[in-house]
């Protein structure tokens, strides 16, 4: 059996799952102060009358690390960094601890200005003595050669309780992304550390054994040994667990959307094939732009509280949220109170929703069935208009091919899964606007924490060849090692398969090869004068978030803590 | 975090899948080290610079721009229909508003096609900028436009193709003819009879460094293009003058090509040669990238740059000083060439040699000497590889009188001509002679 739990802002979700079978699921208001309290309010409903050591799995989606870079609540990192030409790395500046070093490499990893030792001294020295004690290194260029970051890791031996390194984190190349990275990885690392331990702790009382998975932005999930080194993989993994619950409920093979329709913000992610987009380079956090994988998730500023207001220029409908919707007791009126004006819902107190419409409709010359249904066609039109502007951006990636230009299919999809409190009210409205499909899968209530249940690993890596020098390089796994200068780009392919699938298993999880998948593989003749030098070879091979079973439909009532 | 302070969008397009052979200059690895540093340094993380597609030249896109003989077929492969593609994409971004300026970083190049096309001349097969010129006017209007061509090569194909176009102002700078491909360029080529003035040739010695580039721009491209008053600057962006190119034998650093830019403050970049691909193209464009979006490039340096180094020779810069004025006579008061006359045609008889394909082409250019518009003009062409091809241009502000004969020519049955072609301006009519 598997368990999912998704930490949410507001609930805790949880579910219990026997094959394709929903046995459980439950619902815990999420205590920020103590998150533990909310994991063991979920885990006792869906436990109770359960065998816990036939659960073989537990994924988990948290807020944590998010919450404590939102709240602030991190720990100081003493930033190193070795930038040399270019943009200044100044731009780049993160925390109170700083430091710029000299030395620099070209994009060829070579090296072009030695690294000041002297001044890693000194960085190292000034943190300490301000009480730093976890560290982030990263270097320009450092995936085309670590040799900058390694030394100043080997200089921290001793010194620091932790260190990020910018080389480690991704093969991909960026910069200033690599710096935000490593510093967040730094920042919540401690965090994420107790609440690990007291996890474990708290599993056990519960006689839970299960292999613990921490779910990713991307997701996937890691194990909790991998997410105690990169814990800043586990930020914003809710939308995630989200758009992996749909996987899970709903057949998914052809282009399609999804809308997660909340109390303040909807979220949109678009699927290709079935297959959930991607952000192309990473995630922002807290403004800072960072290489953590991530679905593409497209929020807006719509949700069922959002504020209906008149200004001179007519309606406007949130993005403001001042309270709950009037129908529960709130202070003005909301979408939510719209739909029940026009009869499409029916929650709560359907009157107070009607009074506060009908106030503010008549001080504008309006009736209240007026407003209201400005109001619902304003939502519905700014959720379409993002939809169509995702879609249009989507296809207007650039690549770099003409193979690409000529062959690429435009993504074009016809069906739109709806899930969040308000999804089945917005059924109709969305059908006729759009024109697509409009689909409200069972079990919305849970999707997160069951799309957290179902899915599975992911990871990926990217390998660099360059036959001219003989070298290899795979950065996140470390690996930098002389090749034959006969190898080419099918023996780097191979290598990169070879090479995730063992590290995965390394982890614990067993990936069928036919699973990874290789999204890059160029090979270019690297030529000097007329002659050509050796090649120049680049692969990227992922293995893709993925469920590993579709949910059969059932009448699992969700358990609510605190309820009989 | 870095934000520009004039957007800019960049039309990244490396053909990672097209060489003209598997080790020349012009191969697939050529942009790729550009890429490199632009992720690197997370070029398109910057607020206000972002990465498009190209689009795809169509035709009639390039029927606006070139004679294709025997057909555009022949001409042009799909790379070439992409990289035009990529500069009318740069155009439709400025001039729909989109971005505040653009720069068209595609391959290949095409400054050295010329009007009438029978293959690949210096790696060029049809001229991008050109396609593009005359995408904005079929879809803007009439423009005033000013290319500054600033490869290392003359702009040979581009003088072509706007030599009688009083509405171009063409400006080339380049290493001087007499060191270097394709030999020509040089001050008295000064534009056609109905177009004097227009063309602008600025030939540099070579070893020419920052000091001397930049002396010529301030004290002549910009005075010329502060009296011409385009409505659009485009730089014809080459980058071969860096002192490291292995073709090309000038002293021009990164810094200089970025300081070029923040000056010329082109609305649109499109990029042409350049083929030290590791030790320029990385910081060459980066460079030109951060100006044009009016960010700080001050540390934008290559790994081996040597101020003292890359210094001209005092007689170089002495030289380049001297060179200025004249060049200024050549817009403000063109002297009337000795362009031949038969009749009441102007007449140009020229060979013009392929260099990549191994072509020579023989050429009878006339023009009409028309009173109530610039004239009518027929080309004659033919080549080693094929019969007499038969070119008729209609100006923009044709007559009646020019448009008659036009017409009549192209109609004409039983010539010599294999293949006629008419690209008319004024109706805008591009079409092939129907096939007998």
């Amino acid at each position: 059996m598997r368990i999912g739990i998704d930490i949410g802002g507001t609930h805790t979700d949880s579910v219990l799952i026997d094959g394709t079978r929903l046995v459980a699921a439950a619902k815990a208001p999420t205590n920020h102060d103590n998150l533990l309290e909310s994991i063991s309010q979920v885990l006792h409903l869906i436990l109770a009358g359960q065998d816990p050591t036939a659960v073989t799995t537990l994924n988990l989606s948290t807020t944590l690390n998010t919450n404590a870079i939102v709240t602030g609540r991190t720990d100081p990192v003493g930033m190193l960094v070795v930038g040399g030409p270019g943009i200044a790395p100044e731009n780049y500046r993160i925390g109170e601890h700083f430091h710029l070093i000299s030395g620099s490499l070209d994009h060829l990893g070579t090296e072009t200005a030695v690294l000041d030792e002297e001044e890693v001294e000194e960085a190292i020295t000034s943190c300490r003595t301000q009480g730093v004690a976890c560290f982030a290194v990263a270097s320009k260029f450092s995936p085309r050669n670590p040799a900058h970051e390694k030394r100043i890791q080997e200089m921290l031996t001793n010194q620091a309780d932790f260190v990020s390194s910018g080389h480690l984190i991704s093969g991909q190349l960026n910069f200033g992304r690599r710096i935000h990275t490593a510093y967040y990885n730094s920042a919540v690392w401690r965090t994420f550390r107790a609440f690990s331990t007291a996890l474990t702790a708290s599993l056990s009382g519960f006689d839970l054994h299960a292999e613990v998975n921490i779910l990713k932005a991307d997701g996937g999930t890691m194990p909790l040994s991998r997410a105690l080194e990169a814990p800043v993989q586990s930020i914003f993994s809710g939308p995630a667990a989200s758009v992996m619950g749909i996987l899970a409920t709903t057949p998914a093979s052809t282009d399609m959307l999804m809308l997660d329709i909340g109390g303040t913000t909807s979220d949109i992610a678009l699927f290709a094939s079935g297959q959930p987009l991607l952000e192309r380079e990473g995630i922002a956090i807290d403004g800072h732009p960072t290489l953590v994988r991530a679905i593409h998730v497209e929020s807006i500023g719509i949700g069922g509280d959002s504020l209906i207001s008149m200004r001179e220029d007519g309606l406007q409908i949130g993005p403001q949220r001042i309270g709950p919707c009037m129908a529960s007791g709130g202070p003005a009126p909301t979408l939510m109170d719209g739909l029940n004006v026009l009869g499409l819902a029916a929650f709560g107190e359907v009157q107070w929703s009607r009074n506060g419409i009908e106030a503010l409709a008549v001080s504008h010359g309006l009736t209240g069935r007026q407003l209201a249904k400005q109001a619902v066609d304003a939502a519905v039109n700014t959720i379409s208009a993002k939809i169509e502007e995702l879609i249009a951006h989507v296809n207007a990636k650039p690549v770099y091919t003409i193979q690409e230009i000529l062959e690429e299919r435009e993504i074009n999809p016809k069906k739109i899964i709806v899930i969040g409190g308000p999804a089945a009210v917005f059924k109709e409205l969305l059908q006729m606007r759009l024109g697509m499909e409009v689909v409200v899968p069972p079990l919305h209530g849970v999707a997160n924490a069951i799309g957290a249940a179902l899915t599975r690993s992911t990871s990926h890596l990217t390998l660099t060849a360059d036959t001219s020098k003989s070298k290899l390089s795979v950065p996140r796994l470390g690996i930098f090692r002389s090749i034959p200068r006969s190898f080419n780009l099918n023996a780097a392919i191979e290598e990169a398969k070879t090479l995730l699938k063992d590290d995965l298993e390394q982890a614990g999880i067993t990936i069928p090869a036919d699973q990874i998948q290789i999204t890059q593989a160029d090979s270019f003749n690297m030529v000097e004068g007329s002659y050509t030098m050796g090649k120049n070879i680049r692969v990227v091979a992922q293995v893709q978030p993925a469920v590993v079973a579709r949910l059969e439909a059932s009448a699992t009532e969700i358990a609510i803590a605190g309820r009989p | 975090m870095l934000k520009a302070d004039s957007s800019l969008g960049v039309i990244f397009f490396p053909a990672y899948d097209w060489a003209i052979s598997p080790t020349h200059p012009e191969r697939e690895e050529r942009l790729l080290y550009t890429q490199d540093q632009f992720r690197e340094e997370g070029l398109f993380d910057i607020e206000g610079i972002s990465e498009h597609r190209p689009l795809f030249a169509t035709d009639q896109d390039i029927m606006r721009a070139h004679f294709c003989f025997p057909s555009v077929e022949a001409i042009c492969t799909e790379s070439h229909r992409i990289s035009a593609g990529g500069a009318i994409q740069a155009a439709r971004l400025v001039l729909e508003q989109a971005t505040r300026r653009a720069f068209a970083l595609v391959r290949p190049p095409g400054h050295h096609a010329m009007k009438v096309v029978h293959g690949n001349r210096g790696f060029c097969n049809i001229n991008i900028e050109a396609v593009m010129v005359e995408w904005i006017r079929e879809h803007y209007g009439r423009k005033r436009i000013a290319i500054v061509d600033t490869d290392c090569h003359h702009g040979d194909g581009t003088q072509d193709v706007y030599w009688h176009d009083p509405d171009v102002l063409f400006i080339s700078l380049h290493q001087d003819g007499r060191t270097l491909y394709p030999g020509t360029g040089f001050p008295h080529e000064n534009g056609g009879p109905r177009a004097l003035g227009r063309t602008i040739n600025i030939p540099l010695p070579p070893r020419t460094g920052d000091e001397g580039y930049l002396y010529v721009l301030e004290n002549v491209v910009l005075p010329i293009l502060a009296d011409f008053k385009p409505d659009l600057v485009i730089n014809s962006a080459g980058q071969d003058n860096h002192y490291s190119d292995p073709i090309t034998n000038m002293l021009f650093t990164a810094r200089g090509y970025a300081r070029l830019n923040e000056r010329l403050k082109p609305d649109i970049a499109v990029l042409e040669g350049g083929y030290s691909i590791k030790g320029a193209l990385p910081y060459v464009n980066l460079g030109i990238c951060l100006a044009m979006a009016g960010c700080d490039y001050s540390a934008v340096r290559e790994p081996d740059y040597n101020a003292a180094a890359l210094r001209e020779e005092p007689e170089t810069l002495e030289y380049i000083k001297q060179s200025c004025d004249p060049l200024l006579e050549g817009y403000f008061h063109p002297a009337m060439g000795d362009f031949e006359k038969q009749g009441e045609y102007f007449v140009r008889e020229r060979k013009i040699f392929y260099d990549t394909d191994g072509i020579l082409e023989k050429q009878r250019e006339e023009l009409k000497d028309c009173d109530q518009c610039r004239g009518l003009r027929l080309i004659k062409s033919s080549s080693s590889r094929l019969l007499p091809c038969l070119g008729v241009e209609l100006p923009i502000d044709c007559c009646p009188a020019c448009e008659r004969e036009g017409y009549e020519a192209f109609n004409r049955k039983g010539d010599e001509f294999l293949v006629a072609q008419m690209l008319d301006q004024k109706n805008k009519q591009f079409c092939y002679r129907p096939q007998r």
